[in-house]
Protein backbone atom coordinates (compact mmCIF):
# COMPACT_ATOMS: atom_id res chain seq x y z
CA UNK A 1 0.00 0.00 0.00
CA UNK A 2 1.37 3.64 -0.70
CA UNK A 3 2.71 5.33 2.36
CA UNK A 4 2.15 8.82 0.56
CA UNK A 5 0.16 11.59 2.02
CA UNK A 6 -2.47 12.12 -0.59
CA UNK A 7 -0.98 15.66 -1.78
CA UNK A 8 2.39 14.16 -2.71
CA UNK A 9 0.97 11.93 -5.51
CA UNK A 10 -3.09 12.72 -5.96
CA UNK A 11 -1.94 15.75 -8.74
CA UNK A 12 0.31 13.22 -10.85
CA UNK A 13 -2.23 10.39 -10.58
CA UNK A 14 -5.44 12.13 -11.88
CA UNK A 15 -4.06 14.43 -14.57
CA UNK A 16 -3.25 11.52 -16.93
CA UNK A 17 -3.12 14.36 -20.20
CA UNK A 18 -1.49 13.62 -23.09
CA UNK A 19 -1.55 14.72 -26.81
CA UNK A 20 -2.55 12.48 -29.22
CA UNK A 21 -0.67 11.56 -32.42
CA UNK A 22 -2.49 8.61 -33.74
CA UNK A 23 -5.96 10.47 -33.95
CA UNK A 24 -7.27 13.92 -34.02
CA UNK A 25 -8.40 15.47 -31.31
CA UNK A 26 -11.80 15.83 -33.09
CA UNK A 27 -12.09 11.94 -33.46
CA UNK A 28 -11.51 11.32 -29.34
CA UNK A 29 -13.47 14.30 -28.64
CA UNK A 30 -16.17 14.94 -31.24
CA UNK A 31 -18.01 18.59 -31.18
CA UNK A 32 -21.25 17.32 -31.04
CA UNK A 33 -20.52 15.83 -27.45
CA UNK A 34 -17.77 17.73 -26.63
CA UNK A 35 -18.09 21.86 -27.58
CA UNK A 36 -14.56 23.06 -26.47
CA UNK A 37 -16.02 26.85 -28.58
CA UNK A 38 -12.60 27.03 -30.29
CA UNK A 39 -10.35 26.45 -26.90
CA UNK A 40 -7.10 24.58 -27.63
CA UNK A 41 -6.52 20.90 -25.67
CA UNK A 42 -3.81 22.01 -23.85
CA UNK A 43 -5.57 24.38 -22.31
CA UNK A 44 -8.46 22.33 -20.86
CA UNK A 45 -5.29 21.31 -19.03
CA UNK A 46 -5.06 23.88 -16.19
CA UNK A 47 -8.74 22.75 -15.37
CA UNK A 48 -8.60 22.60 -11.58
CA UNK A 49 -11.09 20.97 -9.26
CA UNK A 50 -12.06 22.51 -6.21
CA UNK A 51 -12.89 19.67 -4.13
CA UNK A 52 -10.87 16.91 -3.85
CA UNK A 53 -11.30 13.00 -3.57
CA UNK A 54 -10.16 10.01 -4.25
CA UNK A 55 -11.55 7.00 -5.14
CA UNK A 56 -11.23 5.26 -1.93
CA UNK A 57 -12.29 7.90 -0.04
CA UNK A 58 -14.96 8.23 -2.22
CA UNK A 59 -16.74 5.07 -1.92
CA UNK A 60 -15.82 4.83 1.63
CA UNK A 61 -17.64 8.54 2.33
CA UNK A 62 -20.49 6.76 0.26
CA UNK A 63 -20.87 3.52 1.53
CA UNK A 64 -21.00 5.29 4.93
CA UNK A 65 -23.95 7.93 3.82
CA UNK A 66 -25.98 4.68 2.35
CA UNK A 67 -25.88 2.78 5.32
CA UNK A 68 -27.17 5.93 7.21
CA UNK A 69 -29.79 6.50 4.68
CA UNK A 70 -31.28 3.15 3.47
CA UNK A 71 -31.12 2.50 7.56
CA UNK A 72 -33.10 5.16 8.61
CA UNK A 73 -35.59 4.41 5.90
CA UNK A 74 -36.10 0.84 7.14
CA UNK A 75 -36.51 1.50 10.49
CA UNK A 76 -39.38 4.51 9.88
CA UNK A 77 -40.94 2.60 6.85
CA UNK A 78 -42.54 0.38 9.69
CA UNK A 79 -44.16 2.93 11.31
CA UNK A 80 -47.07 5.37 10.89
CA UNK A 81 -44.95 8.71 10.33
CA UNK A 82 -45.58 8.77 6.35
CA UNK A 83 -49.57 8.24 7.16
CA UNK A 84 -49.32 11.50 9.86
CA UNK A 85 -48.06 13.71 7.32
CA UNK A 86 -49.70 16.56 5.91
CA UNK A 87 -51.89 15.95 2.90
CA UNK A 88 -49.80 18.80 1.38
CA UNK A 89 -46.13 17.66 2.54
CA UNK A 90 -46.95 14.21 1.19
CA UNK A 91 -48.33 16.31 -2.30
CA UNK A 92 -44.68 18.25 -2.44
CA UNK A 93 -42.55 14.87 -1.85
CA UNK A 94 -44.94 12.91 -4.59
CA UNK A 95 -44.66 15.67 -7.25
CA UNK A 96 -40.67 15.72 -6.09
CA UNK A 97 -40.25 12.04 -6.45
CA UNK A 98 -41.94 12.24 -9.84
CA UNK A 99 -40.07 15.08 -11.38
CA UNK A 100 -36.74 14.23 -10.40
CA UNK A 101 -35.98 10.44 -9.56
CA UNK A 102 -35.63 9.10 -13.14
CA UNK A 103 -34.26 12.65 -14.36
CA UNK A 104 -31.12 11.98 -11.82
CA UNK A 105 -30.39 8.82 -14.02
CA UNK A 106 -30.69 10.97 -16.84
CA UNK A 107 -28.02 13.19 -14.96
CA UNK A 108 -25.84 9.96 -14.59
CA UNK A 109 -25.75 9.71 -18.77
CA UNK A 110 -24.49 13.59 -18.59
CA UNK A 111 -22.06 13.06 -15.57
CA UNK A 112 -21.29 9.96 -17.84
CA UNK A 113 -20.49 12.08 -21.09
CA UNK A 114 -18.03 13.98 -18.94
CA UNK A 115 -16.49 11.21 -17.55
CA UNK A 116 -15.78 10.27 -21.06
CA UNK A 117 -15.86 13.43 -23.53
CA UNK A 118 -14.70 16.49 -20.75
CA UNK A 119 -11.35 17.79 -21.86
CA UNK A 120 -9.57 17.67 -18.89
CA UNK A 121 -8.45 14.20 -16.83
CA UNK A 122 -8.74 15.73 -13.98
CA UNK A 123 -12.30 16.53 -15.26
CA UNK A 124 -12.87 12.99 -16.13
CA UNK A 125 -11.73 11.75 -12.68
CA UNK A 126 -14.53 14.26 -11.29
CA UNK A 127 -17.34 13.42 -13.67
CA UNK A 128 -16.70 9.33 -13.01
CA UNK A 129 -17.90 10.22 -9.57
CA UNK A 130 -20.75 12.38 -11.01
CA UNK A 131 -22.18 9.48 -12.61
CA UNK A 132 -21.72 7.16 -9.16
CA UNK A 133 -23.34 9.93 -7.86
CA UNK A 134 -26.48 10.42 -9.64
CA UNK A 135 -26.91 6.07 -10.22
CA UNK A 136 -27.21 6.49 -6.61
CA UNK A 137 -29.55 9.42 -6.57
CA UNK A 138 -31.79 7.78 -9.44
CA UNK A 139 -31.67 4.34 -7.23
CA UNK A 140 -32.41 6.10 -3.31
CA UNK A 141 -35.26 8.36 -4.98
CA UNK A 142 -37.21 5.40 -6.65
CA UNK A 143 -36.28 2.64 -4.00
CA UNK A 144 -37.77 5.06 -0.88
CA UNK A 145 -41.35 5.61 -2.77
CA UNK A 146 -41.09 2.30 -3.86
CA UNK A 147 -41.52 1.86 0.23
CA UNK A 148 -44.41 4.20 0.12
CA UNK A 149 -46.68 1.35 -2.10
CA UNK A 150 -48.41 0.03 0.13
CA UNK A 151 -49.95 3.52 2.15
CA UNK A 152 -49.73 5.45 -1.25
CA UNK A 153 -50.36 3.87 -4.64
CA UNK A 154 -49.35 7.33 -6.63
CA UNK A 155 -45.96 6.58 -5.15
CA UNK A 156 -45.15 4.25 -7.96
CA UNK A 157 -45.54 7.98 -10.42
CA UNK A 158 -41.34 8.17 -8.97
CA UNK A 159 -40.42 5.14 -11.39
CA UNK A 160 -43.54 5.96 -13.93
CA UNK A 161 -43.66 9.81 -14.83
CA UNK A 162 -41.00 10.34 -17.30
CA UNK A 163 -42.54 7.10 -19.18
CA UNK A 164 -45.18 9.08 -19.52
CA UNK A 165 -46.55 12.07 -21.85
CA UNK A 166 -48.13 13.77 -18.62
CA UNK A 167 -47.78 17.82 -19.36
CA UNK A 168 -45.23 18.03 -16.63
CA UNK A 169 -43.01 15.14 -17.63
CA UNK A 170 -42.72 16.66 -21.42
CA UNK A 171 -42.06 19.91 -19.45
CA UNK A 172 -39.18 18.06 -17.35
CA UNK A 173 -37.93 15.82 -19.92
CA UNK A 174 -38.08 19.00 -22.37
CA UNK A 175 -35.46 20.81 -19.69
CA UNK A 176 -33.36 17.64 -18.52
CA UNK A 177 -33.14 16.89 -22.18
CA UNK A 178 -31.70 20.09 -23.24
CA UNK A 179 -29.78 20.76 -20.12
CA UNK A 180 -27.69 17.07 -19.86
CA UNK A 181 -29.15 13.79 -21.64
CA UNK A 182 -29.26 15.41 -25.11
CA UNK A 183 -26.19 18.51 -24.56
CA UNK A 184 -22.38 18.05 -24.73
CA UNK A 185 -19.74 17.84 -22.11
CA UNK A 186 -18.86 21.46 -21.84
CA UNK A 187 -21.88 22.84 -22.00
CA UNK A 188 -23.33 20.24 -19.56
CA UNK A 189 -20.93 21.43 -17.08
CA UNK A 190 -22.16 25.05 -17.40
CA UNK A 191 -25.47 24.43 -17.32
CA UNK A 192 -25.76 21.33 -15.39
CA UNK A 193 -23.63 21.87 -12.71
CA UNK A 194 -22.79 25.71 -12.58
CA UNK A 195 -26.24 27.06 -13.54
CA UNK A 196 -28.63 24.62 -12.32
CA UNK A 197 -27.32 22.41 -9.46
CA UNK A 198 -24.88 25.42 -7.96
CA UNK A 199 -27.49 27.49 -8.60
CA UNK A 200 -30.88 25.84 -7.91
CA UNK A 201 -30.94 22.48 -6.76
CA UNK A 202 -27.96 22.65 -4.23
CA UNK A 203 -29.70 25.30 -1.73
CA UNK A 204 -33.12 23.86 -2.91
CA UNK A 205 -32.28 20.79 -1.07
CA UNK A 206 -30.84 22.40 1.70
CA UNK A 207 -34.27 24.19 2.36
CA UNK A 208 -36.30 20.69 1.43
CA UNK A 209 -34.37 18.62 4.04
CA UNK A 210 -35.07 21.65 6.71
CA UNK A 211 -38.45 21.74 5.96
CA UNK A 212 -38.81 17.87 6.08
CA UNK A 213 -37.29 17.64 9.18
CA UNK A 214 -39.80 20.32 10.56
CA UNK A 215 -42.83 18.62 9.07
CA UNK A 216 -42.28 15.31 11.20
CA UNK A 217 -40.74 13.96 7.86
CA UNK A 218 -37.15 12.13 9.10
CA UNK A 219 -37.19 10.11 5.92
CA UNK A 220 -37.62 12.67 3.43
CA UNK A 221 -35.08 14.84 5.44
CA UNK A 222 -32.60 11.84 5.36
CA UNK A 223 -32.53 11.08 1.87
CA UNK A 224 -32.47 15.22 0.96
CA UNK A 225 -29.54 15.47 2.88
CA UNK A 226 -27.35 13.09 1.57
CA UNK A 227 -27.98 13.21 -1.61
CA UNK A 228 -27.15 17.20 -1.39
CA UNK A 229 -24.01 16.31 -0.18
CA UNK A 230 -22.90 14.70 -3.02
CA UNK A 231 -24.45 17.77 -4.99
CA UNK A 232 -21.93 19.97 -3.48
CA UNK A 233 -18.97 18.11 -4.64
CA UNK A 234 -19.73 17.72 -8.09
CA UNK A 235 -21.67 20.58 -8.72
CA UNK A 236 -18.27 22.24 -8.77
CA UNK A 237 -17.13 20.96 -12.22
CA UNK A 238 -18.89 23.97 -13.20
CA UNK A 239 -16.73 26.52 -11.56
CA UNK A 240 -13.37 25.41 -13.38
CA UNK A 241 -15.44 25.24 -16.54
CA UNK A 242 -16.70 28.90 -16.75
CA UNK A 243 -12.69 29.83 -15.64
CA UNK A 244 -11.47 28.35 -18.56
CA UNK A 245 -14.10 29.80 -21.19
CA UNK A 246 -13.19 33.28 -19.59
CA UNK A 247 -9.47 33.05 -19.73
CA UNK A 248 -9.20 32.13 -22.92
CA UNK A 249 -11.74 34.98 -24.45
CA UNK A 250 -14.83 32.87 -24.76
CA UNK A 251 -17.08 34.61 -21.82
CA UNK A 252 -19.83 35.00 -23.88
CA UNK A 253 -19.88 31.85 -24.44
CA UNK A 254 -20.37 31.20 -21.04
CA UNK A 255 -22.66 34.04 -20.48
CA UNK A 256 -24.83 32.93 -22.61
CA UNK A 257 -25.16 29.27 -21.78
CA UNK A 258 -26.04 30.60 -18.10
CA UNK A 259 -28.42 32.56 -19.49
CA UNK A 260 -30.31 30.13 -21.34
CA UNK A 261 -29.91 27.75 -18.99
CA UNK A 262 -31.09 30.08 -16.09
CA UNK A 263 -34.22 30.83 -17.48
CA UNK A 264 -35.23 27.34 -18.25
CA UNK A 265 -34.68 26.61 -14.94
CA UNK A 266 -36.14 29.21 -13.52
CA UNK A 267 -39.77 28.37 -15.06
CA UNK A 268 -39.57 24.21 -13.79
CA UNK A 269 -38.27 25.79 -10.52
CA UNK A 270 -41.35 27.82 -9.80
CA UNK A 271 -43.37 25.39 -10.71
CA UNK A 272 -42.41 22.85 -8.26
CA UNK A 273 -40.57 24.45 -5.71
CA UNK A 274 -42.67 27.83 -5.89
CA UNK A 275 -45.65 25.82 -5.35
CA UNK A 276 -44.41 22.95 -2.53
CA UNK A 277 -43.00 26.08 -0.62
CA UNK A 278 -45.93 28.74 -0.83
CA UNK A 279 -48.70 26.81 -0.67
CA UNK A 280 -48.13 22.96 0.00
CA UNK A 281 -45.95 23.20 3.33
CA UNK A 282 -47.95 23.37 6.39
CA UNK A 283 -48.54 26.69 7.24
CA UNK A 284 -46.51 26.28 10.82
CA UNK A 285 -43.82 25.30 9.36
CA UNK A 286 -42.95 27.68 6.63
CA UNK A 287 -40.10 30.32 7.36
CA UNK A 288 -39.47 31.59 4.00
CA UNK A 289 -41.89 32.50 1.07
CA UNK A 290 -40.40 31.21 -2.02
CA UNK A 291 -39.92 34.98 -3.16
CA UNK A 292 -37.91 35.48 -0.02
CA UNK A 293 -36.20 32.12 -0.70
CA UNK A 294 -35.43 33.24 -4.33
CA UNK A 295 -34.23 36.68 -3.39
CA UNK A 296 -32.07 35.55 -0.27
CA UNK A 297 -30.51 32.53 -1.24
CA UNK A 298 -30.61 31.93 -5.30
CA UNK A 299 -30.50 35.61 -6.18
CA UNK A 300 -28.18 36.31 -4.05
CA UNK A 301 -25.59 33.41 -4.90
CA UNK A 302 -26.12 34.12 -8.57
CA UNK A 303 -25.25 37.50 -7.95
CA UNK A 304 -22.37 36.90 -6.27
CA UNK A 305 -21.26 34.30 -8.57
CA UNK A 306 -21.72 36.27 -11.34
CA UNK A 307 -19.48 39.13 -10.42
CA UNK A 308 -17.07 36.56 -8.64
CA UNK A 309 -16.69 35.38 -12.41
CA UNK A 310 -16.63 38.40 -14.27
CA UNK A 311 -20.03 37.19 -16.39
CA UNK A 312 -23.44 39.91 -16.32
CA UNK A 313 -26.17 39.48 -14.66
CA UNK A 314 -28.65 37.62 -17.33
CA UNK A 315 -30.42 40.71 -20.16
CA UNK A 316 -33.95 39.79 -18.79
CA UNK A 317 -32.84 39.79 -15.14
CA UNK A 318 -34.42 42.80 -14.16
CA UNK A 319 -37.19 43.11 -17.42
CA UNK A 320 -38.79 40.05 -17.20
CA UNK A 321 -36.89 37.59 -14.29
CA UNK A 322 -37.39 39.74 -11.12
CA UNK A 323 -40.94 40.38 -11.62
CA UNK A 324 -42.42 36.88 -12.11
CA UNK A 325 -40.83 36.78 -8.42
CA UNK A 326 -44.32 38.41 -7.61
CA UNK A 327 -46.81 36.32 -9.62
CA UNK A 328 -45.71 33.56 -12.23
CA UNK A 329 -45.84 30.51 -9.54
CA UNK A 330 -48.90 31.59 -7.67
CA UNK A 331 -50.39 31.61 -11.48
CA UNK A 332 -48.73 27.80 -12.19
CA UNK A 333 -50.32 27.35 -8.59
CA UNK A 334 -53.87 28.15 -9.74
CA UNK A 335 -53.65 26.32 -12.83
CA UNK A 336 -52.60 22.81 -11.53
CA UNK A 337 -54.93 22.83 -8.98
CA UNK A 338 -57.80 23.87 -11.25
CA UNK A 339 -56.17 21.20 -13.43
CA UNK A 340 -55.82 19.02 -10.77
CA UNK A 341 -56.93 15.60 -12.69
CA UNK A 342 -53.48 16.05 -14.93
CA UNK A 343 -51.23 15.41 -12.55
CA UNK A 344 -50.35 12.74 -10.30
CA UNK A 345 -49.96 14.26 -6.94
CA UNK A 346 -53.14 15.65 -4.97
CA UNK A 347 -52.72 19.39 -5.30
CA UNK A 348 -53.34 21.53 -2.20
CA UNK A 349 -55.41 25.03 -2.54
CA UNK A 350 -53.48 25.86 0.50
CA UNK A 351 -55.65 29.23 0.78
CA UNK A 352 -57.46 28.51 4.10
CA UNK A 353 -58.29 32.21 5.50
CA UNK A 354 -54.97 31.92 7.70
CA UNK A 355 -53.37 30.96 4.46
CA UNK A 356 -54.86 33.57 2.25
CA UNK A 357 -53.64 36.09 5.33
CA UNK A 358 -50.37 34.99 5.14
CA UNK A 359 -49.85 34.70 1.48
CA UNK A 360 -51.04 38.65 1.66
CA UNK A 361 -48.42 39.34 3.98
CA UNK A 362 -45.53 38.11 2.04
CA UNK A 363 -46.91 39.25 -1.78
CA UNK A 364 -48.90 42.67 -0.84
CA UNK A 365 -51.56 42.84 -3.17
CA UNK A 366 -52.00 38.80 -3.92
CA UNK A 367 -55.98 39.15 -2.44
CA UNK A 368 -56.78 41.73 -5.65
CA UNK A 369 -54.68 39.61 -7.98
CA UNK A 370 -55.47 35.96 -7.44
CA UNK A 371 -57.61 36.15 -4.30
CA UNK A 372 -60.50 36.67 -6.27
CA UNK A 373 -59.78 33.57 -8.17
CA UNK A 374 -59.88 31.46 -5.57
CA UNK A 375 -63.15 33.38 -4.06
CA UNK A 376 -65.02 32.61 -7.52
CA UNK A 377 -63.67 28.98 -6.66
CA UNK A 378 -64.60 29.26 -2.64
CA UNK A 379 -67.88 29.78 -3.71
CA UNK A 380 -68.59 26.79 -5.95
CA UNK A 381 -67.47 24.46 -3.28
CA UNK A 382 -69.52 26.11 -0.67
CA UNK A 383 -72.58 26.06 -3.22
CA UNK A 384 -72.06 22.35 -4.05
CA UNK A 385 -70.82 22.87 -7.45
CA UNK A 386 -67.30 21.23 -7.64
CA UNK A 387 -67.91 20.34 -11.51
CA UNK A 388 -67.05 24.26 -12.05
CA UNK A 389 -63.66 23.70 -10.35
CA UNK A 390 -62.69 21.43 -12.74
CA UNK A 391 -61.45 22.16 -16.84
CA UNK A 392 -62.99 21.04 -19.94
CA UNK A 393 -60.46 22.43 -22.19
CA UNK A 394 -56.78 22.84 -21.78
CA UNK A 395 -54.87 25.82 -21.35
CA UNK A 396 -52.26 26.78 -24.47
CA UNK A 397 -48.84 25.81 -24.01
CA UNK A 398 -45.32 27.80 -24.44
CA UNK A 399 -42.93 25.74 -26.97
CA UNK A 400 -40.85 26.45 -24.95
CA UNK A 401 -40.47 25.62 -21.37
CA UNK A 402 -43.43 23.70 -21.96
CA UNK A 403 -45.89 24.80 -18.88
CA UNK A 404 -48.87 26.42 -19.63
CA UNK A 405 -49.66 30.29 -20.46
CA UNK A 406 -50.34 31.94 -17.27
CA UNK A 407 -49.58 35.38 -18.74
CA UNK A 408 -52.51 37.18 -18.12
CA UNK A 409 -52.47 36.27 -14.70
CA UNK A 410 -49.00 38.46 -14.98
CA UNK A 411 -50.89 41.32 -17.06
CA UNK A 412 -53.25 41.00 -14.25
CA UNK A 413 -51.24 41.52 -11.78
CA UNK A 414 -49.62 44.32 -13.47
CA UNK A 415 -46.31 43.02 -14.15
CA UNK A 416 -46.03 42.18 -18.16
CA UNK A 417 -47.70 44.80 -20.50
CA UNK A 418 -50.41 42.55 -21.78
CA UNK A 419 -51.83 39.40 -21.25
CA UNK A 420 -51.19 37.60 -24.95
CA UNK A 421 -48.65 34.85 -25.29
CA UNK A 422 -45.82 35.66 -27.92
CA UNK A 423 -46.46 34.23 -31.39
CA UNK A 424 -44.51 33.78 -34.08
CA UNK A 425 -45.18 32.19 -37.32
CA UNK A 426 -42.52 29.57 -38.36
CA UNK A 427 -41.67 26.95 -41.65
CA UNK A 428 -45.98 26.92 -41.57
CA UNK A 429 -45.92 26.31 -37.87
CA UNK A 430 -47.49 28.52 -34.98
CA UNK A 431 -45.45 28.50 -31.73
CA UNK A 432 -46.22 29.89 -28.92
CA UNK A 433 -44.16 31.48 -26.28
CA UNK A 434 -45.18 32.94 -22.42
CA UNK A 435 -41.94 35.15 -22.57
CA UNK A 436 -39.31 37.13 -24.12
CA UNK A 437 -36.21 34.80 -22.59
CA UNK A 438 -38.27 32.08 -23.67
CA UNK A 439 -38.99 33.05 -27.41
CA UNK A 440 -35.03 34.34 -27.41
CA UNK A 441 -33.47 30.82 -26.09
CA UNK A 442 -35.52 29.02 -29.00
CA UNK A 443 -34.37 31.34 -30.98
CA UNK A 444 -30.74 30.87 -30.37
CA UNK A 445 -31.23 27.49 -31.79
CA UNK A 446 -34.42 26.68 -33.91
CA UNK A 447 -33.16 23.23 -34.95
CA UNK A 448 -32.38 21.87 -31.79
CA UNK A 449 -35.98 22.72 -30.06
CA UNK A 450 -38.32 22.39 -32.93
CA UNK A 451 -39.04 18.71 -32.98
CA UNK A 452 -40.91 19.61 -29.67
CA UNK A 453 -44.51 19.17 -29.91
CA UNK A 454 -46.12 20.36 -26.98
CA UNK A 455 -49.26 18.72 -25.67
CA UNK A 456 -51.59 21.14 -27.32
CA UNK A 457 -49.25 20.82 -30.69
CA UNK A 458 -50.22 16.94 -30.20
CA UNK A 459 -53.76 17.60 -29.74
CA UNK A 460 -54.10 19.47 -32.74
CA UNK A 461 -52.00 17.00 -34.24
CA UNK A 462 -54.96 14.38 -33.90
CA UNK A 463 -52.32 12.15 -31.71
CA UNK A 464 -54.82 12.30 -29.04
CA UNK A 465 -57.54 10.18 -29.54
CA UNK A 466 -60.47 10.50 -28.46
CA UNK A 467 -59.67 14.54 -28.52
CA UNK A 468 -61.53 15.45 -26.07
CA UNK A 469 -59.90 15.48 -21.94
CA UNK A 470 -60.91 12.49 -21.39
CA UNK A 471 -58.67 10.97 -24.31
CA UNK A 472 -55.80 13.68 -22.96
CA UNK A 473 -55.88 12.20 -19.34
CA UNK A 474 -55.52 8.55 -20.99
CA UNK A 475 -52.68 10.18 -23.79
CA UNK A 476 -51.19 11.54 -20.02
CA UNK A 477 -51.44 7.58 -18.74
CA UNK A 478 -53.57 8.89 -15.57
CA UNK A 479 -56.16 6.73 -14.79
CA UNK A 480 -58.89 8.18 -12.27
CA UNK A 481 -57.81 6.65 -9.42
CA UNK A 482 -53.94 8.78 -10.23
CA UNK A 483 -55.51 11.43 -11.10
CA UNK A 484 -55.29 14.87 -8.86
CA UNK A 485 -57.96 15.53 -6.11
CA UNK A 486 -58.36 18.58 -3.39
CA UNK A 487 -55.81 17.46 -1.02
CA UNK A 488 -57.85 18.16 1.82
CA UNK A 489 -61.01 17.11 0.06
CA UNK A 490 -61.86 21.05 0.14
CA UNK A 491 -61.44 21.47 4.07
CA UNK A 492 -59.71 24.51 3.54
CA UNK A 493 -62.93 26.29 1.31
CA UNK A 494 -65.18 25.85 4.78
CA UNK A 495 -62.74 26.83 6.92
CA UNK A 496 -63.84 30.39 8.55
CA UNK A 497 -62.17 33.06 9.32
CA UNK A 498 -60.97 34.05 12.77
CA UNK A 499 -62.47 37.32 14.83
CA UNK A 500 -60.04 39.53 15.66
CA UNK A 501 -60.37 40.04 19.45
CA UNK A 502 -61.77 43.37 20.61
CA UNK A 503 -63.38 43.75 17.17
CA UNK B 1 -68.60 24.78 -41.22
CA UNK B 2 -65.15 23.97 -39.70
CA UNK B 3 -63.76 23.41 -36.61
CA UNK B 4 -61.61 26.03 -35.57
CA UNK B 5 -59.54 26.40 -33.28
CA UNK B 6 -58.22 29.91 -31.12
CA UNK B 7 -56.64 30.89 -27.95
CA UNK B 8 -59.37 32.57 -25.64
CA UNK B 9 -58.57 35.02 -23.16
CA UNK B 10 -61.24 36.21 -20.85
CA UNK B 11 -61.12 39.89 -19.48
CA UNK B 12 -59.55 38.65 -15.95
CA UNK B 13 -58.67 35.59 -15.78
CA UNK B 14 -55.05 34.48 -15.43
CA UNK B 15 -54.87 31.52 -18.10
CA UNK B 16 -54.82 31.12 -22.15
CA UNK B 17 -57.30 28.74 -23.23
CA UNK B 18 -58.01 26.52 -26.13
CA UNK B 19 -61.20 27.00 -27.63
CA UNK B 20 -62.41 24.98 -30.09
CA UNK B 21 -65.09 27.14 -32.67
CA UNK B 22 -66.74 27.04 -35.82
CA UNK B 23 -65.16 29.30 -38.51
CA UNK B 24 -69.24 29.81 -39.30
CA UNK B 25 -69.98 31.03 -35.58
CA UNK B 26 -70.93 34.80 -34.94
CA UNK B 27 -68.79 36.89 -32.51
CA UNK B 28 -71.89 36.42 -30.02
CA UNK B 29 -71.55 32.90 -29.97
CA UNK B 30 -67.76 32.77 -29.71
CA UNK B 31 -67.75 34.88 -26.91
CA UNK B 32 -69.80 32.55 -24.75
CA UNK B 33 -67.89 29.77 -25.92
CA UNK B 34 -64.59 31.15 -24.62
CA UNK B 35 -66.26 32.32 -21.91
CA UNK B 36 -67.74 28.88 -20.92
CA UNK B 37 -64.24 27.47 -19.51
CA UNK B 38 -63.60 31.10 -17.34
CA UNK B 39 -66.83 32.99 -16.19
CA UNK B 40 -68.74 31.47 -13.37
CA UNK B 41 -65.87 28.87 -13.09
CA UNK B 42 -62.80 32.08 -12.20
CA UNK B 43 -64.13 34.84 -12.71
CA UNK B 44 -67.49 36.22 -11.29
CA UNK B 45 -70.60 36.77 -14.05
CA UNK B 46 -71.56 39.70 -14.48
CA UNK B 47 -75.27 40.64 -16.39
CA UNK B 48 -73.45 42.43 -19.68
CA UNK B 49 -73.22 41.88 -22.95
CA UNK B 50 -69.91 40.07 -24.18
CA UNK B 51 -67.27 41.68 -27.32
CA UNK B 52 -64.41 40.10 -28.87
CA UNK B 53 -61.37 41.83 -29.71
CA UNK B 54 -59.16 40.56 -32.28
CA UNK B 55 -55.35 42.22 -32.86
CA UNK B 56 -56.76 45.25 -30.97
CA UNK B 57 -59.65 45.82 -32.88
CA UNK B 58 -63.75 44.79 -31.42
CA UNK B 59 -65.28 42.45 -34.05
CA UNK B 60 -69.05 43.38 -34.69
CA UNK B 61 -71.23 41.11 -33.25
CA UNK B 62 -72.37 39.36 -35.96
CA UNK B 63 -68.94 38.88 -37.60
CA UNK B 64 -67.84 35.35 -38.11
CA UNK B 65 -64.72 33.99 -37.51
CA UNK B 66 -64.13 33.10 -41.29
CA UNK B 67 -65.41 37.04 -41.78
CA UNK B 68 -63.29 38.68 -39.09
CA UNK B 69 -59.86 37.27 -40.81
CA UNK B 70 -59.84 35.46 -37.84
CA UNK B 71 -56.81 32.67 -38.33
CA UNK B 72 -56.40 29.59 -36.37
CA UNK B 73 -54.60 29.70 -33.00
CA UNK B 74 -54.93 33.63 -32.91
CA UNK B 75 -55.54 35.20 -29.69
CA UNK B 76 -59.33 36.44 -29.09
CA UNK B 77 -59.92 38.45 -25.91
CA UNK B 78 -63.46 38.27 -24.73
CA UNK B 79 -64.77 40.83 -22.42
CA UNK B 80 -68.19 42.23 -21.02
CA UNK B 81 -68.89 45.61 -22.73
Amino acid sequence: MPRLARSEWYDLTRDMNWTLSYVSDEDVWPQDLSNSYGIPTEKWWGWDEPYKITYPEYVHNQVGKDASVYSINAVLSRSRIFEELDPGWKSAILAHYGAIAVPEYLAGIGEARMGRFGRAAAWRNMATYGTLDETRHGQIQTYFPYGLLAKEPRADWAHKTMHTNEWGAIAARSLFDDMFTANDAVSTAIQLTFTFETGFTNLQFLGMAADAMKVGDVDFGALISSIQTDEARHSQQGEPTVKILIANGQGEVAQKLVDHMFWRSWHVFALLTGLSMDYYTPLEHRTHSFKEFMEELIVKQFMDQFRDFGLEVPWYWKEHFLPELDWYHHALHLGVWFWRPTVWWNPDAGVSPAEREWLEEKYPGWNDSFGQYWDVITANVRDGHPELTLPETFPTICNMCQIPLVNPAGFNAGRLAHPEPLIVDRDGRRLLFCSEPCKWVYEQNPARFAGQLSLVDRFLAGHIQPPTMEGALAYMSLSLAEMGQDATNYAWAFEKQLAVPGT
Amino acid sequence: MALFPVQGIFEHDFVVVLVPIDDEDPMTLVAEKIAHHTVGRRVAPQPRPMQVRHQGNTLAPDATVVSAGVAPMDVLQVSYT
